[in-house]
């Protein structure tokens, strides 16, 4: 009867699937297996493309130690270290990640500062001018912000503010989307529960702060990655406003600049660079798998 | 010493009348149920009583103070809504804390933290408060449950709850019970009751189920397009009714009504039938409503009317006769208990009279008739 | 509380931000692209249509629409089939759902720049991975294919920055960086259709999976599709990092990967000729608008059923 237990049935078509399946993950997988493997590879193995995934960790010449006059036996330096430790002392990394860090949690703290209160209007106050307030949040729904960069630019360097930490995070301050996405869950929350919180004597303010935002925690959540995943990986914003001042590169900047003057010795620095930005969002990624999906899953159902 | 009083308030949403001039007046310690179909202004005017809604022209007075444009808060009346209305994020006690932390303790006091520590003598209070409370209503061993994790009587209850922790001089009631089930709901007007007595607070309650109108309260505003169309005790509305209007909506199953002619002697008849029932009318047009138990089965004689059993509804201790009338679009309802006689079976042919004491007469606009058992000549002289 | 003044407060600000970074530089596009205006020169002459005629006359302009579009018609259809096609079948899966979801969506959360250099190494012509292993087949079967044998004759394409296969190169970037995305609405999408409908099918005498997706699945997908339609427009639109760490200069070769943001990159930053710029941006947000008052309209006119 060992055909009737599901779990050892064998199906063509669910084999099928699954090859096409794993096909499709080879391929969506591939450029980061080249990432991770050429970031732990020496340049003789990049170019020549040996030592399978891992490389050999055959200690190699670092010919810039050398060049600095010290003993050869000083400068031999295993491949991954090699590669890891140059991605931080080449380019003032831990710096660049900070920048990320400020400008994505300073963009995403003052979106909520501003859309929760205007969502919480639009959803729940009743006042005159409400369906003239949300037809204009529909509308600019459709303009995306890159589009209209050149323009902001110059009001920007007209204001002296480019190359700043304002010009990283003013442009981002409104995100219509936030407003879009939590006025339609406020929606959802019953009238009487803020009634309830009017009768206990909270103000419409402490109501947004106490009872709005820890019910909207889901789509606060949704709306948090949506946020930080696009200014982390942000790259033509950062790209526009930030030119030469290293200081305030951002972590896809700063990889953009090593690219720049990148030699064949430096591929696996680079590489290993390359891993230490995308890390930081996919290992959120695995943490909270199922808040991501959810969260994109909710944020996709205007 | 708390006594509500709405003076002639109106309220408009849109262009649409919500209340055309309501007044009402309920004592201290009195249980008063606003009770109409979904519409009617009933919760409207809860709302603008608590403070929730505005009037647009009218006051509202509570202890002979005009509150009218006063906050909410400010009023110290709490209420316990329809979907209950507890913070999902907070557990049970911190819902009862939350208006006794709002009410009693300064901003720094309430600082999370810091606050309990700043103001340990305030905070004991605060919880011994609750911890009393939720002793009278005995869900002591749910305080540190989310509502989340509560069935929908236990939330009903925490609801409760918030609102007495805080001694209010009114606790308002916007239909508390209809999301429970029929038997919890049944149980819990019981409770309800217990508790106002127990309690000794006004209680203002707001439902559109008659039952719950006419087991509860002590007096019930019936309500229905914006007014107020009849204030009075269970009974007097229940067998005295203002109009056809209020006659149909109290009582379950609801008031047979027949449309009937007044003869020239100021008698009513009823299609060929003339009772014996004298109605001071110029018109000659109007209807008449008998309760299902106010009519009964007999044999032919010249003052029943006739018809066939069509439909039988056994409830048990009683049976609902429906009784197709010849000529009226609606079946009488008759109640007979079932020990009662003979049993009647479907397409019986049977003969139904009208306790004349009970009868009610209504004139064309609904409004009610006094009926008399003699002609008004004989009464005059 | 008709009383209360709070929603001033807490609409306000909002809406001072969206007229000053939304509306105004719309405006601000708009008066520059009639101008000659660059940044640092005082002097900025009208110049009436003149941006807009060179747009839609001169060759690179014209290379610019040509290498957008062709992104853009290939990347939307790709994105969305190749979406739809993992979330059924994902869909169907007992088991291991969650494995390829995971995988599928790794590229939408990374740094498409950090993604882009990596491809430009798998796509490297001598040490790139790609070539490497197409090179491993030859002296195979698959030398029959005539293209095939030609790679292993000669070379295997220099994906890049041969201008025949540039522009698809960064087309397929585009597409697995972007599936994904699509992938996880329609499962949301296939979540929201009730099982009792197949079942219903199924009585009905839908035997087969295709004459069961014919006739509810794909209906009741109408709206996630036109939603998925339009972010895919959107954001295909917006190409810019892989252009940029591919080809910093120019656009690619013989600019055939000239798309629109590059070219208010190059004309407005690069080269201070903000008339141009202004003037691309204004068409941009055209395009754009079109598309996303096309999706309302749709939404509203065909998918009322659910």
């Amino acid at each position: 009867m060992s055909d009737q237990q599901p779990t050892f049935r064998f199906s063509t078509s669910a084999t099928i699937k699954h090859a096409v399946l794993i096909l499709g993950a080879l391929i969506v997988l591939l450029p980061f297996y080249v990432m991770v493997s050429y970031s732990l590879k020496s340049p003789a193995e990049i170019m020549q493309n040996t030592g399978g995934f891992f490389g050999a960790q055959i200690p190699f010449r670092d010919d810039y130690c050398v060049k600095l006059g010290n003993a050869i036996a000083d400068c031999m330096v295993t491949p991954w270290i090699y590669n890891y430790t140059t991605a931080f002392e080449k380019a003032p990394l831990v710096r660049y990640l900070l920048n990320g860090v400020i400008v994505t949690v300073s963009i995403f703290f003052i979106q909520v500062i501003i859309a929760l209160p205007c969502a919480y209007a639009l959803a729940k106050l009743k006042f005159w001018g409400r369906e003239t307030v949300f037809a204009l949040v529909l509308f600019c729904l459709l303009i995306p912000v890159h589009a209209i960069a050149l323009p902001l630019y110059i009001m920007l360097a007209k204001l002296g503010l480019t190359n700043t930490y304002a010009a990283l995070i003013v442009p981002w301050t409104i995100s219509v989307f936030g407003i879009f996405l939590m006025r339609q869950f406020f929606m959802t929350v019953p009238d009487d529960l803020i009634d309830a919180a009017r009768m206990d004597g909270m103000g419409e303010y402490s109501i947004i702060w106490n009872v709005m935002l820890p019910t909207a925690i889901p789509a606060l959540m949704a709306f948090a990655i949506f946020s930080v995943v696009a200014h982390w990986n942000d790259y033509f914003w950062p790209r526009i406003v930030i030119t030469g001042n290293r200081e305030l590169f951002t972590p896809p900047l700063g990889l953009r600049e090593f690219k720049g003057d990148a030699d064949g010795d430096n591929f696996g620095p680079m590489m290993a660079t390359a891993v230490i930005i995308v890390t930081p969002l996919l290992a959120a990624f695995a943490l909270a798998q199922r808040r991501f999906i959810e969260g994109i899953t909710l944020s996709g159902m205007k | 010493m708390s006594n509500i009083r709405l003076n002639t308030i109106t309220k408009k949403f849109g262009t649409t009348d919500v209340l055309k001039g309501v007044d009402l007046d309920i004592d201290d310690k009195e249980f008063v149920t606003l009770v109409g179909p979904s519409g009617c202004g009933k919760s409207t005017l809860l709302r603008i009583l608590a403070g929730l809604e505005q009037p647009d022209e009218g006051q509202v007075i509570i202890d002979g103070k005009n509150v009218t444009s006063m906050r909410p808060a400010d009023r110290n009346l709490s209420m316990v809504f329809q979907s209950y209305a507890l913070y999902p994020h907070l557990t049970i006690r911190q819902n009862m804390m939350t208006p006794l932390k709002l009410r009693d303790l300064s901003t720094s006091q309430r600082l999370p933290l810091i606050g309990p520590f700043l103001a340990r003598k305030e905070y004991k209070e605060l919880f011994s408060q609750v911890d009393r409370t939720a002793k009278i209503l005995k869900i002591t061993e749910l305080l540190d449950r989310k509502p989340g994790q509560l069935s929908g009587g236990q939330r009903q209850r925490a609801a409760l709850g918030r609102a007495m922790v805080r001694n209010p001089l009114a606790f308002l009631m916007d239909e508390p019970l209809s999301n429970l089930d029929a038997a919890l709901r049944v149980h819990m007007r019981a409770e309800l009751t217990q508790l106002h007595q127990r309690l000794g607070a006004t209680f203002v309650y707001v439902t559109h189920d008659q039952a719950e109108a006419l087991t509860m309260s002590d007096r019930m505003a019936v309500m229905m397009h914006g007014k107020i169309l009849q204030y009075g005790s269970p009974e007097d509305i229940y067998q005295n009714p203002a109009n056809v209007e209020v006659a149909k909506f109290i009582g379950s199953p609801a008031i047979n009504i027949l449309s009937a002619s007044v003869n020239d002697y100021a008698q009513i008849c009823i299609q060929n039938l003339i009772l014996d029932l004298f109605a001071p009318t110029q018109e000659p047009n109007i209807t008449i409503g008998a309760r299902p138990e106010h009519l009964t089965f007999c044999d032919d004689n010249p003052t029943a009317l006739t018809g066939f059993v069509q439909h039988i509804e056994n409830l048990g201790a009683d049976l609902y006769y429906h009784v197709k009338i010849k000529d009226e679009q609606r079946p009488l309802i008759v109640r007979s208990a079932a020990g009662n006689g003979k049993r009647h079976q479907i397409d019986d042919l049977v003969h139904v009279k009208f306790d004349l004491n009970s009868t009610l007469a209504f004139a064309a606009d609904g409004t009610r008739l006094q009926t008399h058992r003699k002609l008004m000549d004989e009464l005059a002289s | 509380m008709s009383k209360s003044r709070a929603h001033i407060w807490f609409v306000s600000p909002a809406l001072f931000l969206m007229f000053v970074i939304l509306l105004l530089p719309i405006l601000v596009a708009f008066g520059i692209s009639f101008t000659s205006f660059s940044l640092g020169n005082s002097g900025a002459e009208f110049v009436g249509w003149k941006n807009y005629e060179q747009i839609f006359t001169r060759s690179t302009y014209e290379k610019m629409f040509g290498a957008t579009f062709r992104y853009v018609l290939t990347v939307v259809p790709l994105t969305v089939a190749l979406g739809l096609g993992a979330a059924l079948l994902i869909n169907s899966l007992t088991r291991f759902g969650d494995l390829y979801k995971t995988i599928y969506f790794l590229p939408v959360m990374s740094a498409l720049i950090a993604m882009a250099i990596v491809w430009e190494f798998a796509f490297h012509p001598t040490i790139g991975i790609i070539n490497s292993t197409l090179e491993r087949g030859c002296g195979t079967f698959l030398e029959n294919w005539g293209w095939y044998a030609q790679g292993c004759e000669k070379t295997f394409p220099l994906w890049l920055t041969n201008r025949d296969y540039a522009i698809w190169t960064v087309s397929f970037i585009g597409v697995w960086q972007g599936f994904g995305f699509n992938m996880v609405l329609y499962l949301a999408g296939l979540t929201g259709i009730p099982k009792e409908l197949y079942a219903a099918a199924e009585m009905d005498g839908a035997k087969s999976g295709w004459e069961r997706f014919r006739l509810i699945t794909w209906p009741m997908l109408g709206p996630t599709t036109v939603f998925v339609v339009t972010i895919s427009f959107i954001r295909s639109f917006q190409v810019f990092d892989m252009v940029e760490a591919f080809y910093p200069q120019g656009g690619g070769p013989s600019k055939s990967v000239y798309v629109m943001m590059f070219a208010i990159y190059e004309k407005g930053i690069q080269q201070n000729l903000m008339g141009v710029g202004a003037a691309i941006t204004v068409v941009f947000l055209l395009f754009v608008m079109f598309l996303t008052v096309m999706q309302r309209w749709l939404v509203e006119r065909r998918t009322h059923y659910v």
